[in-house]
C-alpha cells in the first residue's frame, strides 16, 4: 500500500514538474510576441513595454516610409512564387521519394533536407559565385531562387509526410478502375494530401519572408527585403516602427494559418 | 466471362525467386483459391495478373490473348483489397461510381447503375457515408461493389474477408461467391485459410515456396494430395510411415504399415525407395473392440468437445493417431482399443513430391 501511495504522490509531482516546465517554455516563446505586439502601439518615442499610452502613430510611420514599405512588398512577392514553386516541386519530390525503397530512399530524404544541413552563409556564398557565373548575380531572379532553395525543405518534409500517410494500395485500387496517372494524382492522392500541401506552402512562406543571410547576400541592387530594410533602419533609429513592422509579419502569418484552418482544416495537416 | 491461363509465372526480386514457374488455368465462370502460407507466392501471382507488378518470365493470357504488357488500368479487371482501399474523402456512392465517372458517362447512368450494383450488395441507403462511418463488413462490401460495377472480365480478391472478425467473414463470403456465380464472373481468391478456400472455390491452387504444389478440386486437394505439405495445410490429418511400398497398378499399393499389411490407393508412379506416408484424415478413422479393427492401442488422450470425442491414441509401436470419436463413446483412459480405417480414405503419398 505504502509503496504504491507514494509512486502515486511520485507520478503527480512528476507532472506537475512536467506542467510547469511547459508553462515557462510557453511564456519564454510567446513573451516576445507579446512584447513586441504591445511595444508597437506605444505613443513614446521609444520601443518600451508595457507601451506608454495607445497609438497606431508608429503603423502610420511605417507606411509612410518608401524604404520599409518596398521592402514589405518585396518579401511578399518573393514569399508567393516561393511558396507556389517550392510546393509544385516538393509534391513531385514527394511522389518520386515514395517510390523509392530501403537505404535508397533513406538517402533520397537526406538530398531534399539538405538545404537545411549546410549552413545558410556557405550556401548563400555559394550560390553568389554560382549566380554571377550564370550572369544573374544581384537581381531579383537570383534572390528567388535562393529563397526557393533555402525554403524547399521545410515544404518537402510536411508535403513528403502527408504523401507516405496515403497507403499505395488507393493508388492501384484506382489504376485497377482504369484511371491514369495523372487522373489518380488529381482525383485521389492530391484531394488526401491537400492539408499537407498547404501548410509545406505556409512553411515555405514564412521561412522566405524570414530569410536574412541569403537575402543580404545575393538582394539586387537598390532592392531589400523587409528584414534588410528593418535592419538597415534600426541602425540609425530606435523607433517603435520597427516593432509595428514586426507586428505586421505576424498577422501576416496568423492570416496564413487562419485561411489553411478555413480551407482544409489544420487538424488534417498533420 | 473469360478464361485465364498462366504459364511459366516467374518474379524475382534481387536474389529471391518471390514466383517459380506458377501454372495456373481458369475456365470461364470459375473461382480459382491461391491457398498458401504467407511468402508463397499467392498475393504475388495475384499482383502480376492484376497488373501491379511485372513478371520476369511467363506468361498471362486472358482469352488466348496476352495481357503481360498492358499496364494495369486498361485491363478491365476488378480488384478487392485486404485492407478494402476505400477512397477516404469520398461517399461510398462516389467510392462505388468511380470508374464509371472516369469513363465519362452521364450522371443518371452512373446513378443507376450504383444503385443497382449497391443493392447487389446489399448496401442500399449508406449512399451519402463516408467509408469511416460504417463497418468493417459493409466497407468490404462497398470495395466489391466498386470492382463489380464496372462490369469486369475477371475479378480478382486479396484476402479479402482477412480484417473481419468471424461471424462478418462468414456473411461477406457467401455474398462474394453468390454474386461471382449469378455474374458468371471469373475469379481469383488469395486467402491463406483452408475452409474458406474449400468451401468458396471450383478449383484450389496450394503454393509452396513460389510454386504450385497442387491444382486441382477442392474434393481432390482434401483426399488425394500430392504431398504432405498439401495435406498439412488442408485439414486436421494422420501421416504414418510406412515400409515395403510395391505397386499393383496404376495408382494402387500394396504397403506395410504399424506392422500391418495394407492395400491402398495413392499417388501415381512414386518412384520405388521414395519416402512415403499414409494419409488417414480423422473422419476416416473409427474407434472398435481392441481385437477389431486394423491398428491396436491405447488411448492417452481425450478432449470432449461436445458434437465430438477427440482421441489421440498410441499404436502399438509407438505411431500416434488423431481421430473423433462419437461423443457418446465410453474412452477410458491408458484402455486398449483397436482402430478400423475407411480403406477408401486412405491415401498413400510422397511425403515431399518427387
Amino acid at each position: 500500500m505504502t509503496s504504491s501511495a507514494t509512486t502515486f504522490a511520485n507520478q503527480r509531482s512528476v507532472s506537475f514538474g512536467f506542467a510547469l516546465l511547459i508553462v515557462v517554455l510557453y511564456i519564454f516563446l510567446l513573451a516576445p510576441l507579446v512584447a513586441i505586439v504591445g511595444s508597437s502601439f506605444t505613443q513614446s518615442l521609444l520601443i518600451e513595454f508595457p507601451p506608454k499610452g495607445l497609438s497606431l502613430r508608429w503603423y502610420v510611420e511605417f507606411f509612410s516610409r518608401h524604404d520599409l514599405v518596398s521592402g514589405l512588398i518585396m518579401s511578399l512577392r518573393i514569399g508567393m512564387i516561393t511558396a507556389i514553386v517550392t510546393t509544385v516541386i516538393a509534391v513531385m519530390a514527394g511522389l518520386a521519394g515514395r517510390t523509392l525503397r530501403g537505404r535508397l530512399s533513406g538517402w533520397f530524404q537526406v538530398g531534399m533536407a539538405l538545404p537545411l544541413l549546410v549552413p545558410e552563409l556557405l550556401t548563400a556564398v555559394g550560390l553568389l559565385f554560382f549566380l554571377y557565373e550564370i550572369d544573374l548575380g544581384k537581381t531579383v531572379v537570383g534572390l528567388q531562387m535562393g529563397h526557393i532553395l533555402m525554403s524547399f525543405p521545410y515544404a518537402y518534409v510536411s508535403i513528403s509526410a502527408a504523401l507516405r500517410q496515403v497507403p499505395s494500395s488507393l493508388e492501384e485500387a484506382s489504376a485497377s478502375m482504369g484511371a491514369t496517372g495523372w487522373q489518380t494524382f488529381r482525383l485521389v492522392i492530391l484531394p488526401l494530401v491537400m492539408p499537407g500541401v498547404a501548410m509545406g506552402a505556409i512553411f515555405a512562406f514564412i521561412n522566405s519572408f524570414d530569410l536574412y543571410t541569403i537575402s543580404l547576400l545575393l538582394k539586387p541592387l537598390g532592392g531589400n527585403t523587409l528584414p534588410l530594410a528593418l535592419f538597415d533602419f534600426l541602425t540609425y533609429e530606435f523607433k517603435p516602427t520597427a516593432a509595428a513592422a514586426a507586428t505586421i509579419s505576424i498577422v501576416l502569418s496568423l492570416i496564413g494559418v487562419a485561411l489553411v484552418q478555413k480551407l482544409v482544416g489544420l487538424q488534417r495537416a498533420f | 466471362m473469360a478464361t485465364v491461363e498462366v504459364t511459366g509465372l516467374q518474379k524475382r526480386y534481387q536474389d529471391f525467386l518471390a514466383l517459380d514457374g506458377v501454372s495456373l488455368k481458369a475456365k470461364t465462370g470459375q473461382l480459382i483459391s491461391l491457398l498458401g502460407p504467407s511468402g508463397c507466392g499467392k498475393s504475388t501471382t495475384l499482383r502480376c495478373l492484376a497488373g501491379f507488378l511485372e513478371p520476369n518470365g511467363g506468361d498471362i493470357l486472358v482469352d488466348g490473348e496476352s495481357i503481360v504488357s498492358t499496364p494495369a488500368n486498361r485491363r478491365g479487371f476488378g480488384v478487392v483489397f485486404q485492407d478494402y482501399a476505400l477512397f477516404p474523402h469520398m461517399t461510398v456512392a462516389e467510392n462505388v461510381g468511380y470508374g464509371l465517372r472516369l469513363k465519362r458517362l452521364p450522371k443518371g447512368e452512373i446513378a443507376t447503375r450504383v444503385y443497382d450494383v449497391m443493392k447487389l450488395v446489399r448496401l442500399d441507403g449508406l449512399d451519402r457515408r463516408l467509408p469511416k462511418e460504417i463497418s468493417g463488413g459493409q466497407q468490404q462490401r462497398v470495395a466489391l461493389a466498386r470492382a463489380l460495377v464496372l462490369q469486369p472480365r475477371l475479378l480478382l480478391l486479396d484476402e479479402p474477408l482477412a480484417n473481419l472478425d468471424a461471424r462478418l467473414r462468414d456473411e461477406v463470403r457467401w455474398l462474394i461467391r453468390d454474386v461471382q456465380q449469378q455474374s458468371g464472373i471469373t475469379a481469383f481468391y488469395v486467402t491463406h485459410d483452408q475452409s474458406e478456400a474449400m468451401a468458396m472455390s471450383d478449383m484450389v491452387a496450394v503454393m509452396k515456396a513460389g510454386r504450385v504444389a497442387q491444382f486441382a478440386t477442392p474434393r481432390e486437394i482434401y483426399q488425394k494430395p500430392t504431398e504432405r505439405y498439401v495435406a498439412d495445410f488442408t485439414g486436421e490429418a494422420n501421416f504414418l510411415p510406412v515400409s515395403q511400398v510395391t505397386g499393383t497398378g496404376e495408382g494402387s499399393y500394396r504397403i506395410v504399415v504399424a506392422g500391418t499389411d495394407l492395400e491402398v490407393t495413392g499417388v501415381p508412379d512414386i518412384p520405388i525407395g521414395w519416402d512415403a506416408e499414409l494419409l488417414l484424415r480423422p473422419e476416416s478413422l473409427s474407434l472398435v473392440a481392441p481385437d477389431a479393427g486394423t491398428f491396436r492401442g491405447r488411448v492417452t488422450k481425450s478432449a470432449f468437445l461436445g458434437a465430438a470425442l477427440h482421441c489421440e491414441i498410441t499404436l502399438d509401436d509407438g505411431d500416434v493417431l488423431r481421430l473423433a470419436a462419437d461423443p457418446n463413446e465410453q474412452v477410458s483412459a491408458e484402455g486398449k482399443v483397436g482402430v478400423a480405417i475407411d480403406r477408401s480414405h486412405a491415401w498413400l503419398m510422397p511425403k515431399v513430391a518427387p
